[in-house]
């Protein structure tokens, strides 16, 4: 049976994030126990622990590589409410065994957040350096070095204010000069009731600052990561979201709004799932984003892809331990919330159809079966039981499995 | 406050024992073990308590109703139950006509025991005692404390073993040390006194709530709360989690989530830590309690009234997908798990960014063949169009079609259906014959239509027209389809040429070849053809053709039943290939239908991003539209990238999308490290503007005067003035800058000025070919001058890569620049 390569972590606690440079040569880690750990894959594909040290005297949240035009450079948020930006140089001391030690030094140290700062993201290189922050007060604040060769040097361009407490960004990688630069960000802000929890940010040449461009209305649970797809050309966006599901999103510029500067987006949701049963946590997109990976409560790692125009569906289930879930490979195929075709209109998991197999080969189970309680399908690292019935209908409880006599 | 009675507790030395206490008073002792199918003992009582493990009833006892609290006996003892029972002994002790709201065994000292009981005027309510030591008949307590106060819970520190804290009197923590004649050291006021419990990993620390309420408190600051949460709804049940630092796992009323706090501590003791809330939905109802596994990650069992759990809680996953197709995920803070594009899990995704590497490293699209790309795409799309843009370019450079500025014009170039005006004025003016099926000795006609722009059309369809016999497909094509097996189209095709009798006869070597009646069959339908409108073989083949599974079958009736000249049976028929399609419309259609039919195709093959398309389109505005719809759907930038640079016309590369295709393509090279294939790629795309030469990227400037050497460089190469660098010994010696006459910047090693032949020669190379190799090249790399662009220090580069070789400082005296050691990519290489 496949199981997935490991390797040893090394970190003392939880682990929150973990990056890859440009070429995907080099692995930056970040975790609670305050230390930040650089990787580096030789030729034969095994990835060595080349650099560990103290970058922050609170959890570390995400780490982040700069693009390799501005040399080694690494930057890092954390829970002490402080971001920093982090160079490779080469070792001073001298003789040969010193020779081409490296090592990491803290250029910069970005204390204008007064929270927690709960991400960090370097803007496509087209940008220049620039460096996006967001914190739990709710502040974006973008960050330029105007001298590239000057990594201490960092001056707060601009700060927006998104009024609630922000969790995750994300630049848009989109290489086209026709897309202004744009942000999206999200929060973990677990009130409904303060409405939408996506916002998207778009730099106005004209008025030199940034405007808020869209909302996404739609989406009102506490959001956990967010990722702009890889835009390839494409003349529309393509945002993941984690929050109480995985959903995927594309954006469509509006051409008409022109004179105002402001660009206008025909949003969709082509994608929405809820197989991680509660809480998803991380999204993330293959190199050419087409296919997406996400992580959640269930313990597993699950694949997405589309397989013709928006039509979604999950590909591969992997165990937070590395090897594949059973039963994954026949999923069903999923649809767009907003499909027209009647047939399509539930929000499809890969739940129902397994369940029904399950019950035909199991005939012993037909107690619980009737009562809707159906055995755990999903074989995560921990068992769950599957709700089948109309979701507003209080729930049964799981029968105890009493056999006496 | 009554605290209800469901409770589980895991045995602190059996990791796969726990007791339970339910309503009735039962305490009962399980084992967990695996679920297995196999038949089971019935007498055996288990619960189900996860998907693949039950818990085994060893034992049960009913205490008696009064009991309130219970705690287990902190030694491996072979007799679990008897401790549970012991301690619903001390409980019920007929002294005290009180509740007993807590009792827990000392972890360190394991034969005292503290209960807990509720106020009596002018008596202590916490009371010690030791059970090894039990004095007969006695039955006092050790130890007391707390006089007129309502103990609620309490607990001992792990360190300290004769402190315990408790909760007294709805208003105040109390920190007792038995040691020093019960004496309270420690106390604060609050009115959090409820599941009061010590941090397993932090001997300061407590841990208690009430009502909305949970607090941390330091013993060492006990004035106030370190920590303070509030949570939305009223908490049960708080509990540290043994096997992680600093997070509490919490029970809410009527919420079933399982609440986490992670509390985060900044490095400076003054800043108050912070909390992070989770929230798990574990699959059980309306928990009453839970307990932590001591030793098993995370792992926990709830109670409810339906039953008890066994959940872990996982940690939170991320992850990260790299650009060489690595996706990587942490599996809790132990491990990180990855695939890769080697694992057949991963192939199985079929990724196509792996698919655009494979194909970047073997030149896919910058082949000078243009059909050879085709063959590596291995895609059968994407062959076809390949195939076509080899087609089309050879029909325009043999001068068979006429199209000066563009290589690969399509069909409705051809016909000049561009533009609207055109129809009006009689665009096509083709020439309609009448043709007769001569084979089958009828003198029925069908009208065919001729013009040397179809017949251009037809070329680009890869057919050629007969102009003797007025048929499209001639006899040695049909033979190479029989050859394949084709043996529908084969006949189809020689419908189309109205030769019934040469398609039933395909048909039947075909059903003999292939054992396949179904072309029998046909071949007897076919002979029964008939050119009258109403015969019920007519009627009869309309219906059944739907029946019919090969497309090309269902074309050949079609054809053969069709109405008015309309043949619409034939030209919506899907499963013919495009080109097919447009081949039969060229022949069969009239002018107005033509056009009609063409706009109407590509309409539809624009919008379903078809590369076959890509025949009616050619290299034009239309084709980047295509394109750019067959991008969106497959993601495919690099096929796009390379048919628009090999195919398009200067003027269309210019065009936004397309410059954005080749911006994002060369990026993706890059993430990649193919230097050489994105060279390649670069020299391909300047190629077809064959004017425009690349500017200058390098000059080289004089330190003095600031003006560029190498501008005069040229100016003498131009002037036919031989100027080779370090070659010949008659080379002109350029040691000092033309403009002002001060000297060009000396070699660090060997301090002669730029310009000169570095002294060292490399000795010739015993093999032939190397020298060979070495006498194209204008000038040897070696004397070239390369100089570091940290300090500005350099000098030959051959001077240079010796010098590095044994050192990491500048050659220059006084210079501590370490260059080589500051260029990445060297270093990249070299480690």
């Amino acid at each position: 049976m496949f199981e997935a390569h490991s390797i040893n972590a090394e970190h003392k606690d939880l682990i929150h994030d973990i990056a890859y440079d440009y070429y995907g040569e080099r692995m930056a880690t970040c975790s609670s126990d305050q230390f930040v750990k650089v990787w580096d894959e030789d030729e034969h594909g095994n990835w060595h622990l080349t650099a560990s040290w103290k970058a922050h005297s609170g959890s570390v949240w995400k780490v982040t590589w700069a693009h390799p035009e501005f040399g080694q450079v690494l930057a890092t948020c954390s829970f002490d409410r402080t971001a920093a930006v982090w160079e490779e140089i080469v070792g001073e001391g001298s003789g040969p065994e010193a020779r081409g030690s490296k090592h990491w030094i803290k250029r910069t140290n970005l204390v204008d957040s007064r929270t927690s700062v709960t991400d960090v993201k370097f803007a496509p290189k087209t940008l220049g350096l620039l460096l996006a922050t967001c914190s739990a007060d709710g502040f974006i604040r973008i960050y330029e070095a105007p001298d590239i060769m000057n990594l201490s040097q960092w001056t707060l361009q601009h700060d927006i204010n998104c009024k609630l407490s922000c969790s995750c960004l994300t630049w848009n990688p989109s290489l086209s000069r026709l897309h202004s630069p744009m942000i999206a960000v999200g929060s973990d802000d677990s009130n409904p009731l303060l409405g939408a929890k996506i916002f998207i940010y778009e730099y106005s040449e004209s008025s030199r600052r940034w405007v808020k461009a869209e909302t996404l209305s739609s989406i009102t649970d506490a959001v956990y990561d967010i990722a702009f797809a890889p835009n390839l050309g494409r003349n529309f966006h393509t945002l993941a979201i984690a929050t109480k599901d995985v959903r995927i999103v594309t954006l469509k510029p509006i051409q008409d709004n022109m004179q105002t500067g402001v660009s206008h987006f025909e949003t969709n949701i082509v994608a929405q799932f809820d197989d991680h049963y509660c809480t998803v946590w991380r999204v993330s997109w293959n190199f050419m984003g087409t296919i997406l990976a996400s992580s959640g409560d269930d313990g597993c790692v699950r694949l997405w892809k589309d397989n013709y125009i928006n039509h979604w569906k999950c590909i591969s289930v992997l165990k937070g331990d590395g090897t594949p879930v059973q039963g994954a490979e026949t999923p069903v195929l999923a649809t767009p919330p907003n499909s027209s075709t009647p047939a399509q209109q539930t929000p499809s998991t890969t739940r129902t159809i397994s369940i029904t197999t399950v019950t035909a080969e199991k005939p012993t189970l037909t107690v619980m079966c009737s009562n809707k309680w159906q055995p755990p399908v999903i074989k995560g690292r921990f068992s769950k039981s599957v709700w089948l019935g109309n979701p507003s209908e209080p729930t049964p409880p799981p029968l105890p499995f009493i056999a006496k006599k | 406050m009554s605290r209800p009675k469901w409770d589980v507790l895991w045995c602190p030395f059996h990791s796969d024992r726990f007791i339970t206490w339910d309503s009735d008073a039962v305490l009962s002792l399980y084992e967990i073990g695996p679920r297995d199918n196999s038949i089971r003992d019935n007498d055996h009582i288990y619960l189900q308590i996860s998907e693949h493990s039950i818990a085994e009833l060893v034992s049960s006892i009913t205490i008696n109703n009064y009991a309130k609290c219970i705690d287990i006996y902190p030694q491996p003892e072979p007799d679990i139950v008897a401790s549970g029972h012991a301690n619903g002994k001390i409980v019920l002790n007929p002294k005290y006509m009180r509740t007993c709201n807590v009792v827990a065994w000392n972890p360190v000292d394991i034969h005292l025991i503290m209960s807990g009981l509720d106020k009596n005027s002018k008596e202590h309510s916490v009371l010690l005692w030791d059970v090894q030591h039990y004095p007969k008949g006695s039955e006092r307590p050790i130890g007391e404390a707390g006089i007129s106060e309502t103990i609620h819970s309490a607990a001992w520190f792990k360190h300290d073993s004769r402190c315990l804290a408790f909760g007294a009197n709805n208003k105040q923590l109390k920190v007792v040390d038995f040691r020093d004649s019960a004496k309270v050291v420690n106390v604060t006021s609050t009115k959090a006194v409820y599941n009061l419990s010590a941090n397993p990993h932090n001997n300061y620390q407590l841990l208690s709530h009430v009502d909305n309420l949970i607090t941390v408190w330091d013993t060492r600051y006990f004035e106030k709360p370190i920590v303070t949460i509030a949570p939305q709804r009223q908490v049960t049940k708080v509990l540290w989690c043994p096997t992680r630092r600093n997070l509490i796992g919490t029970l809410h009323k009527d919420s079933a989530g399982l609440h986490l706090f992670d509390i985060q501590y900044c490095g400076t003791e003054d800043t108050e830590p912070g909390v992070l809330e989770r929230v798990v939905l574990p699959p059980w109802h309306s928990p009453i309690s839970f307990s932590w596994h001591l030793t098993d990650e995370n792992r926990l069992l709830a109670i409810s009234l339906q039953g008890v759990t066994d959940y872990t809680v996982c940690e939170r996953i991320t992850l990260n997908w790299s650009a060489r197709s690595c996706l990587m995920w942490n599996y809790a803070f132990k491990s990180f798990k990855y695939i890769n594009s080697e694992d057949s899990i991963y192939k199985e995704l079929s990724d196509i960014s792996v698919l655009t590497k494979r194909r970047a490293i073997l030149e896919y699209g910058l082949l000078t063949d243009l059909a050879q790309n085709g063959d590596i795409a291995e895609n059968e799309s994407l062959k076809n169009l390949w195939q076509w843009l080899y087609l089309s370019r050879s029909l325009v450079e043999d001068g068979t079609i006429q199209s000066p500025d563009n290589k690969h014009p399509g069909v409705r170039t051809i016909l000049k259906l561009e533009s609207q005006q055109n129809l009006s004025n009689g665009f096509l003016k083709s020439e309609v014959i009448h043709r007769s099926w001569a084979d089958i000795g009828s003198n029925y006609t069908t009208k065919i239509y001729r013009s040397p722009d179809r017949e251009k059309s037809l070329f680009l369809c890869g057919l050629r027209f007969d102009k003797e016999t007025n048929t499209a497909y001639d006899n040695a094509y049909l033979e190479k389809l029989e050859r394949e097996g084709a043996y529908a189209k084969a006949a189809a095709f020689a419908v189309f040429n109205l030769c019934l009798r040469q398609a039933i006869d395909i048909l039947n070597r075909g059903a003999s070849k292939k054992q396949a009646t179904i072309l029998n069959m046909v071949a007897m339908a076919l002979s029964g053809f008939s050119e009258e409108r109403t015969t019920l073989w007519r009627e009869s083949c309309q219906k059944s053709r739907s029946q019919l599974s090969d497309p090309y079958l269902r074309a050949t009736f079609g054809f053969l039943t069709s109405d008015n000249d309309s043949y619409e049976s034939v030209l919506n028929e899907n499963g013919m290939t495009v080109e097919d399609r447009i081949a039969f419309a060229l022949i069969f259609l009239s002018d107005n239908k033509l056009h009609e039919y063409l706009k109407r195709l590509t309409q539809k093959l624009i919008e379903e991003g078809n590369l076959a398309g890509f025949l009616l389109t050619g290299a034009s505005m239309e084709s980047i539209q295509l394109l750019n719809k067959y991008l969106e759907i497959t993601s495919d930038v690099q096929s796009c990238t390379l048919i628009a640079v090999r195919a398009f016309t200067p003027k269309l590369l210019q065009e936004n999308q397309v410059q954005v295709w080749i911006t994002n393509y060369r990026h993706l090279l890059n993430a990649w490290k193919l230097w050489f294939q994105r060279a390649r790629f670069d020299i391909a795309m300047k190629s077809t503007i064959p004017q425009e030469r690349p500017p200058q990227q390098i000059h080289v400037s004089c330190n003095f005067c600031g003006k560029s050497i190498s501008a005069f460089m040229q100016g003498l190469s131009r002037t036919r003035v031989p100027f080779r660098l370090g070659t010949t010994p008659n080379k002109l010696k350029m040691t000092a800058c033309p403009n002002c006459r001060k000297p060009l910047p000396r070699c660090a090693i060997c301090l002669m000025h730029m310009g000169t032949v570095s002294g060292l020669q490399t000795a010739p190379s015993p093999g032939g070919s190397r020298s060979e190799e070495c006498d194209i090249k204008v000038t040897e790399f070696n004397s070239w001058f390369t100089w570091c662009l940290t300090c500005k220090h350099g000098g030959h580069s051959e001077h240079i890569s010796q010098w590095f070789r044994q050192h990491t400082e500048c050659p220059v005296t006084s210079c501590n620049c370490r260059c080589s050691s500051l260029d990445y990519t060297r270093n990249a290489t070299v480690t």
